[in-house]
């Protein structure tokens, strides 16, 4: 049996780019067995995005695999595998440069070992993509099986060749997903459908005001109700930083388990029915006084004063003032939640000093961090089995609901599963945050832009979970504001932070959402007023960028390429049919991004009808995400990412009264559904290049490029979202 | 607590549950079948539906005591190891991605296709209506459905080739 894994560097979770220089990712564990079963240990989670066969196709193709022998299995938490952290789009730009190694490395050792095996010049030999190694000089053949245990006892090659793309089998083709016959088949198992021997079940009555606490409690009536076994209150316990970041002592982060009363009981409806009979009387807390109302007063009040200034070229207030013609709008986006179809739960096990946990989690690597802090285990106590994930989004970033499992499986002194119902899913996120734009542009006598101003508002995510003098923090959210920033001769980009008691988190895109709202819709006034096809100004501005000061204009990464973002720029004009008549109450808008290493332009085309309503026809995506890995799931993440941010631009928004979310469900907070749906087409540009992530870039340009559509076909500005449809109606 | 008897995928089951418990709850905690469901409890998103006598349930809200002597199929009993036409069009397709949502999806058009083997767009706008998919594949869904209904038609022609659910 040949097992392999590239042993860690011993680092924090990181957010960067390929790490090829990093000798020292575990990304892969490789098992080749004697029958010629290959087995790979995929070392990121699945929830959809596609990574158990992405990740598997990049390892597969340097170790020349023959593609229906290979199987593949979900590592648990463990440090030979380094950061594990889903996220960020990073999955494959993290593992494409150290999986290609340790599979061409573990192809290196079985050429070697039948090199060996038949006293030939090792460079005699090769692979057939078939787990065959062949002499062709005389026509010997020894499979992978064969070879397995001869390779597993060599020294791993130091640098290896990797393939070139031009012969690539698997790497660039559409291969089915590898859980696709389970899912279809019921068998797919995901957190919530955990079964461990003497489970038990249990629901939490969390306090629904931002920072409320449990006062006192009865739990007679819920004692009675049958298969209930014990009830108790949760604490409100401190959580550690997601990231492995340093906190300052005395930061002010809100960080904190919700705590509550626990109900445990044999079955999940006999613990929600205990919870209906429990009597709970609250202390509200300090974020009694959050509303909806009061947070978008403070944030129109915060862009009426200067705010912290991130970037400054030139004298932006100098040339507003002495410009020919100005043009001013201000933009709002409401607080959003996940809505992760498999509601939020955990299963834990906590018993004789060890702790094993199955969680559908994006971050087992901060889960373990956090259990070991509350629990006071050592990590070696810890077992980690991460689930498939019913939906990520970001929500699964984050790792309270596995402390909390632990915690209540302590105190029940037995394995529990902890489900979250819808409720208690949607009032207790960590949410996209609430955000309001200033813009304002500078037109010159001969219609160019000589200054841009950008002042955002917004809470910081960051803060939520590190605290911090704000602005200081960590939580600089500014992707998205890069273009047109850096082309324009006078620019300033401000920052003015919302104090909030909601709390904050990683949602889907994150910041590219509402900052690339306002940036695209603004182009787009822009255009209008200086009479400029969208387009048009788009790449006039895109192309007059200054060469890259070394500086990038979004946060960790590369420094952008203008020909790739006019590329899918054109591209998506171009099979959208733009510049074409379209007829009276129809339109198209345009949006482009680059981001999360890739470069992503949509074109959406509308009717709006004289009562207001709104039809979304189409929506045409161009997408260079480099050297794509399975086609068929590029696309499949852009249909579904439109979907994603066309749901947030038409329905959805939570509104806090009285420091509770109002929203309780998905009527009060509802979905896209198949009737809806745009004809939606995904175009990929080919390409060699490092790979992007794709997960998250189809999401921001979708609100944009409809508001902008809707401004095509009706004339009619909406600056905020969700779409306040209302006001397209004639009157 | 009396018993209720109702089959499963034509097994018979004697269970001993408070009648007011959801079938949804009985088939995965007290059966061990999860291939059904949970997303919300207010029959909004379908995850949950399963066949009672053949027809599409939401079986978050269809209380047990409700059904009693009723024959209910779950995503396990729909086909022998994924052998239904819809299950295949759902692979030919690509349709999941989470997948979390599939199983009631597949279980409504399933029920849609026994009594209407060539729904227009229409028809399946308004069968699935009443389902959500957070990771948006719809467009797959609908593609698939024809698919499936296309497969399911008595062989006097050729089957028409579905459109590719993604770019090459």
């Amino acid at each position: 049996m040949l097992a392999f894994y590239w042993p860690p560097f011993a680092r924090a979770a990181t957010r960067d780019n390929d790490t090829d220089d990093n000798a020292g990712e575990p990304n892969a564990f490789i098992t080749i067995d004697p029958n010629g079963q290959i087995r790979l240990v995929i070392t990121r989670s699945e929830m959809g995005q596609g990574v158990r066969t992405s990740l598997a196709m990049i390892l597969a193709e340097e170790l020349d695999a023959d593609w229906s022998r290979v199987e593949v299995g979900q590592g648990d938490c463990d440090p030979k595998y380094g950061d594990m952290t889903t996220g960020g789009s990073m999955s494959i730009r993290s593992t494409w440069g150290p999986l290609r190694k340790a599979g061409a490395s573990a192809r290196d050792m079985l050429l070697t070992a039948a090199a060996q095996t038949w006293k030939v010049p090792k460079g005699e030999c090769s692979t057939t993509g078939n787990n065959l190694v062949v002499h062709a000089k005389t026509g010997q053949e020894l499979t992978y099986g064969a070879l397995a245990a001869k390779a597993a006892v060599l020294a791993v090659p130091k640098d290896v060749p990797l393939k070139d793309s031009k012969d690539y089998r698997i790497v660039g083709t559409k291969r089915a997903r590898v859980d696709g016959q389970h899912i279809v088949i019921g068998e797919a198992h995901y957190g919530i459908d955990t079964k461990v021997p003497g489970m038990l079940c249990a629901v939490v009555a969390r306090p629904t005001v931002f920072g409320g606490k449990v006062k006192k409690f009865d739990a007679t009536k819920a004692l009675a109700v049958p298969g209930v076994k014990t009830v108790f209150e949760v604490p409100a316990v401190e959580l550690p930083p997601l990231f492995g970041e340093e906190r300052k002592p005395g930061s002010g982060h809100q960080h904190y388990l919700w705590g509550g009363v626990a109900v445990v009981a044999d079955s999940t409806w006999q613990a929600i029915a205990g919870r209906r009979a429990l009597a709970i009387e609250w202390d509200s807390g300090p974020g009694a006084d959050e509303s909806t109302e009061k947070q978008r007063a403070k944030l129109a009040e915060l862009l009426k004063t200067s705010g912290k200034e991130l970037k400054k070229i030139g004298d932006p207030d100098a040339a507003i003032g002495s410009a020919a013609r100005t043009v001013e709008a201000e933009y709002e986006t409401p607080f959003l939640a996940h809505m992760t179809m498999e509601p939020v739960n955990c299963t834990a096990s906590v018993r004789d000093g060890k702790c094993e946990v199955w969680a559908p989690t994006q971050n087992p690597n901060a889960l373990a961090t956090a259990l070991a802090s509350v629990l006071s285990f050592p990590q070696s106590a810890l077992t980690i089995h991460i689930t498939l994930i019913g939906g990520g989004f970001g929500r699964r970033l984050c790792i309270d609901y596995g402390v909390e499992a632990a915690l209540i499986s302590r105190a029940a002194g037995a394995p529990v599963k902890v489900i979250w119902t819808r409720d208690d899913d949607i009032r207790h996120d960590y949410y996209r945050p609430i955000s309001r734009h200033q813009l304002r542009a500078g037109i010159d006598a001969q219609n160019n832009v000589t200054a841009w101003s950008h002042h955002i508002a917004a809470p910081s995510t960051d803060s939520t979970f590190l605290g911090g003098e704000l602005p200081d923090t960590g939580g600089t959210e500014i992707a998205g504001t890069g273009l047109p920033g850096g082309t324009v001769p006078n620019y300033l980009l401000q920052q003015s932070f919302l104090h909030t008691a909601v709390p904050r988190g990683y949602w889907r895109a994150v910041d590219m959402n509402w900052n690339h709202f306002a940036v695209q819709c603004f182009m787009d006034e822009i255009a209008a007023a200086t009479k400029k096809d969208p387009l048009a100004l788009r790449r006039q501005l895109i192309a007059s960028r200054q060469k890259p000061s070394g500086q990038a204009d979004n946060e960790g990464d590369a420094p952008v390429n203008v020909e790739r973002l006019l590329a899918v720029l054109d591209l998506a004009a171009e099979k959208s049919g733009w510049g074409k008549p379209l007829p009276q109450g129809r339109g198209r808008g345009i949006a482009g991004l680059y981001g999360f290493g890739s470069y992503v332009a949509h074109v959406a085309e509308v009717t709006v009808a004289k009562d207001g309503t709104l039809h979304v026809h189409r929506v045409v995506v161009a997408v260079d995400c480099g050297q794509v890995i399975n086609p068929d799931m590029v696309a499949a993440q852009v249909e579904g990412g439109v979907v994603f941010g066309l749901t947030s631009a038409l329905y959805d928004e939570i509104t806090i009264e009285n420091g509770q979310v109002k929203q309780a469900n998905f009527d009060t907070y509802p979905m896209l559904r198949i009737a809806d749906m745009p004809k939606i087409e995904v175009h990929l540009v080919p390409s060699h290049e490092a790979p992007g992530g794709i997960g998250e870039p189809g999401v921001p340009s979708t609100a944009p490029a409809v508001a902008n559509a809707i401004f095509a076909a009706t004339g009619k500005r909406l600056r905020r979202l969700p779409f306040q449809t209302q006001e397209l109606a004639q009157s | 607590m009396d018993a209720i008897s109702i089959t499963v995928n034509g097994q018979p089951h004697s269970v001993e549950v408070s009648p007011d418990t959801p079938l949804l709850w009985v088939l995965r905690d007290t059966l061990g079948l999860t291939g059904t469901k949970f997303g919300c409890g207010q029959a909004l998103c379908g995850a949950c539906t399963v066949h009672i006598d053949g027809e599409a349930t939401r079986s978050c809200i269809t209380r047990i005591s409700s059904i009693a002597g009723r024959n209910v199929t779950t995503i396990e009993g729909l086909s022998h190891d994924g052998q239904h036409l819809v299950q295949q069009a759902w692979l030919a397709d690509q349709v999941p991605q989470c997948g979390y949502c599939q199983v009631g999806m597949i279980m409504t058009t399933a029920a849609l296709l026994a009594k209407n083997a060539a729904p227009t767009d229409a028809d399946i706008d308004e069968a699935l209506g009443g389902h959500i998919c957070r990771c948006g594949t719809y467009q797959r869904i609908r593609q698939a459905v024809h698919r499936a209904a296309d497969a399911g038609k008595p062989a006097t022609s050729a089957a028409k080739p579905a459109a590719g659910g993604g770019a090459q």
